[in-house]
């Protein structure tokens, strides 16, 4: 255990709040409640990476800040007025 | 203890405060343009402080450079997804935008 692990242990517990407001609060909440998770996740996988020494798991950092950046801005397009 | 070590460990005491502290804004603000403004230093304060952590502990390695690339991808992306968020937020509370020139 060493100081990235602990601080990506410590990120993992924001995931709660976040996931309370998707569950109960109205979607367009939800979605930005959504949207902080995605980068809690992003930076947990970048501790991860470093904590236990593997570089190519820093990829997987770079694929969800990629990805969650369009998938982001495709639903907050369809809740617009779609959904 | 060395002076890396230290500032190593401020700067991710800085960025899970940062983050916790916005998870707590997400729940505690009542209305969603209120939520919106927690996104802000989720999304920048957060990340820088991770990238400088690792580059100050492994240099510009590859791992060094794909930590600042994910702080500033995800730095670029925040505004544009607030933007979005608070359109489709005032689209759906309005039904329509109005056009500033009409």
């Amino acid at each position: 255990m060493n100081v990235w692990l602990i601080a990506a242990g410590a990120l993992l517990i924001g995931l709660i709040p976040c996931g309370i407001v998707i569950v109960r609060r109205p979607v367009l909440e939800a979605l930005i409640a959504l949207e902080l998770a995605s980068v809690l996740n992003t930076l947990v996988l970048l501790l991860l990476a470093e904590g236990f020494h593997r570089g190519p798991f820093f990829d997987l950092a770079l694929v969800l800040a990629l990805l969650s950046l369009a998938g982001g801005l495709v639903f907050a397009r369809l809740l617009e007025r779609w959904i | 203890m060395s002076p890396v070590t230290v500032v190593v460990d401020a700067l991710l005491i800085v960025g899970v405060v940062v983050e916790l502290v916005c998870c707590v804004g997400i729940v505690v603000m009542r209305t969603a343009y209120d939520k919106l403004h927690y996104t802000g230093p989720a999304s920048i304060v957060g990340p820088l402080a991770f990238a400088l952590a690792i580059v100050l502990r492994e240099a510009l390695s590859q791992a060094g450079i794909k930590a600042l690339l994910v702080a500033l991808l995800l730095i670029v992306a925040s505004p544009v997804l607030t933007h979005a968020t608070a359109r489709a937020i005032y689209i759906r509370e309005r039904d329509h935008v109005e056009d500033p020139h009409s």
